[in-house]
């Protein structure tokens, strides 16, 4: 049984893992911007494109997501993560996000290597040993907190990226929200294959009750920003799109990158 | 050159003094709007804001459609920068750092909440003796960038006329949830 389940698993996950390359490589030869912000440069607000940073060719698709995302949202997701944020207090469920984030260390220290970014490897390899160690599994964040080490953000959309691979396209992906044709791939695939949490355990439900987990203890930590968001714009749509993609080239802006150790 | 931060600072205080004791006394949320622009304005340059965030279509408007713009903007930010501000009334304000190139400046602080903290940078252009804020980017998220986008999608679909439409039944629509609110 555990080895038929096993093999089934890693069948599917083989197919899933081709399917993606294939799109990647199929589409992902578009154009790369610089990712680079700078609020201080003019140029920031001069930037009169005829359409987002990101082309969007599927947008009545995207949009017919993004509703079902927003009901999805309004009726389930906050709901359930209200009542997660009312049985345990926020310094748990920061707690919490921490343990994911700990845990998917190593797959931010293979894409720094990945991207050439090699001292940031060794200071991601050096976080996920303090606070594994003496952050208690990581549950809590010594790292930062004692020997001045910042969170470092890479994901295999970052790496394909700086390999020259194109986005692609803008896409809304059911339950997940906003990304890309290439980042979306990336991150299937960083999960499939290098998320200790999804690797160890054998069947879907765990794998969708984890994923589960995760995403509402992240969005009781945020509840209400995204209603604000939407109360104060015209087109939410519009105005998530763009706000994905202004955060996005921040994360990957790691000029600022500086260890207080 | 002036100290951006140092100018900020006091700016920031008083705002969240008008926000606390206007929770306080329990007063209307309008007369409390109208107060914060009064505030504001001394810190904030709306032409500015406003002429970032039409680009192209800025040089094309009058004088009057550019005044007319820039009350309704301002008006629409104060309700948008208002229900940030609020739910921190209590917390503290942290200023991590500054930047300064030729005549502008970024100050960079954090909003601390218990548990969970909003990044908050302030965009400034140094105008005579003093740094005015031109755009606030919240979690790395500009707002003159995000409205310019959705402005820009609004003009090349409908036309400019619309946009102002459009603008002003939005503030309307949130200063009457305001007032409902109130009573």
């Amino acid at each position: 049984m555990w080895m038929e389940s096993v093999e089934r698993k890693q069948s599917i996950r083989t197919v899933i893992l081709t399917t993606v390359l294939l799109l990647v490589v199929g589409f992902g030869c578009g154009r790369v911007q610089a990712e680079e912000v700078d609020f201080l440069d003019d140029a920031f607000y001069e930037e009169e494109a005829d359409g987002p940073a990101v082309a969007d060719p599927l947008e009545p698709l995207n949009r017919a997501i993004f509703t079902f995302n927003d009901k999805a949202y309004t009726y389930l997701l906050k709901p359930v993560a209200t009542g997660y944020s009312k049985v345990l207090p926020s310094d748990i469920r920061g707690t919490v996000w921490n343990f994911f984030r700990n845990l998917e260390e190593p797959i931010r220290f293979v894409n720094c290597i990945l991207q050439g970014r090699f001292e940031e490897s060794g200071w991601v390899l050096s976080r996920f040993v303090i606070n594994s160690v003496a952050g208690v599994f990581g549950l809590g964040d010594p790292a930062y907190r004692e020997f001045g080490i910042p969170r470092i953000e890479a994901s295999l959309g970052e790496t394909l990226e700086s390999w020259g691979v194109g986005d692609g396209f803008y896409t809304v992906i059911p339950f997940f929200g906003p990304s890309t044709l290439r980042d979306f791939s990336g991150t299937v695939v960083d999960a499939l294959t290098l998320s200790p949490y999804y690797f160890w355990v054998d069947d879907y439900w765990t794998m969708a009750a984890i994923y589960g987990t995760k995403e509402i203890n992240k969005l009781s930590l945020s509840l209400n920003a995204y209603d604000d968001l939407k109360e104060v714009s015209f087109d939410p749509y519009v105005a998530i799109r763009d706000g994905y993609l202004q955060v996005r080239r921040k994360l990957r802006d790691h000029s600022e990158f500086e260890v207080d150790f | 050159m002036p100290d951006p931060t140092r100018q900020l600072q006091p700016f920031i205080e008083k705002m969240i003094k008008v926000l606390a004791d206007a929770s306080s006394e329990d007063q209307q949320r309008f007369d409390l709007c109208q107060r914060v622009i009064d505030v504001a304005r001394e810190r904030f340059d709306f032409q500015e804001m406003s002429k970032r965030v039409l680009g192209r279509q800025w040089k094309k408007l009058s004088p009057e459609q550019r005044l007319e713009f820039e009350d309704l903007f301002t008006r629409l930010l104060q309700h948008a920068y208002i229900g940030k501000v609020q739910e921190y009334t209590d917390q503290e304000v942290v200023y991590l750092k500054q930047r300064i190139r030729k005549q502008r400046a970024e100050v960079q602080t954090q909003l601390v909440n218990n548990g969970s903290t909003i990044a908050v940078s302030y965009i400034m252009l140094l105008k005579g003796e003093q740094w005015k804020v031109y755009d606030v980017v919240v979690e790395g998220v500009s707002l003159v960038r995000n409205y310019k986008e959705q402005f820009r999608e609004i003009v090349d679909s409908k036309g400019y006329a619309e946009l102002v439409v459009k603008i002003r039944d939005k503030v309307e629509q949130i200063e009457q949830a305001g007032k409902g609110q109130d009573q």
